[in-house]
């Protein structure tokens, strides 16, 4: 029998695991509850909170714990958790073991391998640091789907009439639109369009502002400073955009929110639904215009779409239904919890993966035109980074496209080639995702023939090459954001000061044991700080050394308890030179 | 390069909707997860002549140009013969091209 491959929606607000059993798709509830909150924490005695417990205690201590880290996915920055810092890798793979240890305990046996679900507009680094996380937690990533698509692919399934459907999914914090057409056991994805930072957590926010500057008025406070306050504020925040999903009204009430020269603030003010629509008019407003975009990029007018589906939790804001049905006539459709119906198509598509037949094939589109830079004209006038855009947005995955160029040069040995994503004639405009050098090219007059080939796998992680025609010569690389990527043995040392939050031992490989989670937590800030040494001025810089030193010398006497004060003393530092 | 109308299995003549409909046939009997290049070839049979613009296209820039190669190679290597095929004779051969054939179908009758 073949591995079971589960399907996880890792979301920003929510995760999910679900599996196909018996041709029937479930999600996978623990403790009565098929939604775990996306929240990583550590309690008192150092051991690892995910979920309802973990975002309970967001409220107490802030400080360790971390919420939306989905935000923070495909950036080279970390969080820092109870003084520690973590990479948003290390975090998501946290939320992922615990899923993973649900469904095993469902099943009985243990999970290898998963479909994780991640947003269509994720770009290339967001998608690499995906497939880390789930490597980090253990699980072998066999694929990444979108998450529209994955809807589409429950809505889809067992229909036999062609419909167009229009996919809108705002969740905590991406967004993406989605074109499909469903056709004959099809699910055939036309084109999608999005934004990967726009969500309910920037809904929240714009509550948040407006509580604090309610609160600089009233009493002339500012509480951004007060972290316990401010957990307190942006949960009240998400409380009342909640309520006001079902009422007109919502009272925001903290009392002893915090202490000001002796007296207790109490917070207490009313929000209008009026009032918080006008304040995210510019995001909604943002949506239908991304909507409009996917619907030009599959040669569709909103006259032509059957079906509108909700995806995602931020669905639920009346306004968003209104603006839908003012713009397609018709109501969208929801008989599918928009919690859970990506999970669920994620199982799906894992089933199907897995030879089974679940009478539904998948056809999915990159939501991103990729290309190079090249010596030619912008504007009419000569310009050496004009865009040449090689994969276009909306190509059916996977997709592979070649394009040739000439040295430019007599007697040009190298070419620098640089791979952006974007759709701007101006290559320096677009997002630049990945760069390589091609040496060691004949010595022979300009014009010396070089292939790119660009290949954009079933992930929609691109892999590219380049080959000098006349000798054959070739280089290839996986794009990857340099920055964020992790090479196998750092992967292999988050996985061990992952796995020993959860208090399991690495398996047997011999050598030296594995470094524990404080040594792996020491090393990391070291390099981190010395990362940091050619920004920061000479007094901290001194401050740094010194602190190296004393952290370079517990590690190197296994001197666990003297570790922890300068390690926290240098994450301070580098926490306040990053912010 | 084997012609997209039998990758898919249609005729010339197939209309739009029977050339979509075998497109989703072929695409559920070869997902892209099961074989992504057998996919990808139906997927550029489909892009190459899904609607009239793509198969007008289709004929004058790629048949044409497979069935020259074809052409010439039959007049170049004739078994038997002590060298090229005669110039008549391969006016003739030309004459058989599809060209006018595959340009008939987009012109339609006033």
């Amino acid at each position: 029998m073949n591995d079971i491959i589960i399907g996880i929606d890792l979301g920003t607000t929510n995760s999910e695991v679900a599996i196909v059993e018996n041709g029937k798709v479930t999600v996978i509830a623990d403790a009565g509850k098929k939604i775990l909150p996306s929240f990583v924490g550590l309690d008192d005695n150092g051991s690892i909170l995910v979920g309802e417990t973990a975002r309970n205690q967001y409220l107490i201590y802030p400080e360790r714990t971390v919420k939306s880290i989905k935000r923070l996915m495909g950036q080279d920055t970390q969080v820092t958790i109870a003084g520690q810092a973590y990479t948003p890798q290390e975090v998501s793979a946290i939320i992922l073991k615990r899923l993973k240890a649900i469904a095993e305990a469902y099943v009985g046996q243990p999970i290898v391998k998963a479909v994780i679900t991640v947003p269509a507009y994720f770009s290339d680094s967001q998608r690499q640091a995906t497939r880390e996380a789930g490597e980090i937690a253990g699980l072998e990533v066999v694929r990444m789907i979108n998450e529209p698509t994955a809807a589409a692919l429950v809505y889809g399934a067992g229909r036999l009439d062609a419909k167009r459907m229009l996919v809108y999914d705002l969740g905590g914090g991406t967004f993406d639109v989605s074109v499909v057409n469903v056709q004959s056991g099809v699910v055939e994805v036309l084109a999608s369009h999005g934004d990967n930072h726009l969500g309910g957590d920037d809904f929240d926010q714009l509550i948040v502002d407006r509580i604090l500057a309610h609160i600089r008025e009233q009493f002339g406070i500012e509480v951004e400073p007060h972290g316990k306050a401010m957990a307190r504020i942006t949960r009240a925040a998400e409380q009342a955009k909640l309520c006001l999903s079902d009422e007109p009204y919502a009272t925001i009430e903290e009392e002893y929110l915090l202490e000001h020269q002796g007296t207790p603030l109490h917070l207490k003010m009313e929000l209008a639904r009026s009032d918080y629509e006008d304040l995210i008019a510019d995001h909604i407003n943002a949506t239908m215009d991304a909507t409009h975009i996917a619907l030009k990029g599959a040669k569709l007018t909103a006259s032509d779409i059957d079906e509108i589906i909700l995806v995602g939790g931020s669905t639920r804001t009346p306004c968003i239904r209104e603006r839908l049905f003012e713009e397609f006539g018709f109501e969208p459709h929801g008989e599918v919890d928009p919690d859970l119906c990506v999970a669920m198509g994620a199982a799906m598509q894992a089933a199907m993966i897995n030879g089974e037949d679940i009478g539904t094939v998948l056809v999915d589109v990159t939501p991103y035109t990729f290309g190079t830079c090249a010596v030619g004209y912008l504007d009419g006038l000569p310009y050496p980074y004009q865009y040449v855009p090689i994969v276009h947005k909306n190509s059916v995955l996977p997709v592979r496209k070649t394009e040739a160029f000439e040295t430019f040069h007599d007697n040009q040995r190298e070419v620098n080639v640089r791979i952006f994503q974007g759709e701007d004639p101006d290559a320096l405009n677009n997002v630049e995702i990945g760069e390589f050098l091609v040496e060691g090219l004949l010595d022979v007059p300009a014009g010396n023939i070089i292939t790119l080939t660009l290949d954009l796998d079933l992930n929609g992680i691109l892999h590219v090459s380049a080959r000098e025609k006349a000798s054959g010569k070739e280089k290839a690389i996986t794009i990857n954001n340099a920055i964020s990527r992790f090479d196998s043995g750092e992967l292999n040392s988050a996985k061990q000061r992952i796995d020993g939050l959860f208090g399991e031992t690495a398996g047997g490989e011999g050598g030296s044991g594995p470094e524990s989670p404080a040594a792996a937590a020491a090393r990391n800030a070291i390099k981190k700080a010395e990362a940091l040494f050619e920004t920061v001025s000479a007094e901290d810089k001194e401050d740094m050394v010194d602190l190296i030193e004393t952290i370079s010398n517990c590690l190197e006497n296994s001197d666990e308890a003297g570790l922890r004060e300068p390690v926290e003393r240098l994450n301070d530092i580098i926490y306040y030179l990053e912010s | 390069m084997i012609s997209p109308y039998r990758i898919l299995g249609v005729s010339e003549q197939a209309a739009d909707a029977d050339i979509k409909q075998a497109y989703l046939q072929g695409v559920k009997d070869n997902p892209p997860d099961r074989d992504s290049v057998r996919f990808r070839q139906i997927q550029d049979a489909y892009d190459a002549i899904k609607d009239e613009d793509c198969r007008l296209r289709h004929a004058l820039f790629r048949v044409p140009r497979v069935e020259f190669d074809a052409l010439l190679a039959q007049a170049f290597n004739q078994q038997g013969a002590g060298g090229p095929m005669a110039a008549d004779d391969f006016l003739k051969l030309l004459s058989t091209v599809a060209i006018e054939k595959s340009l008939a179908k987009f012109t339609k009758p006033t």
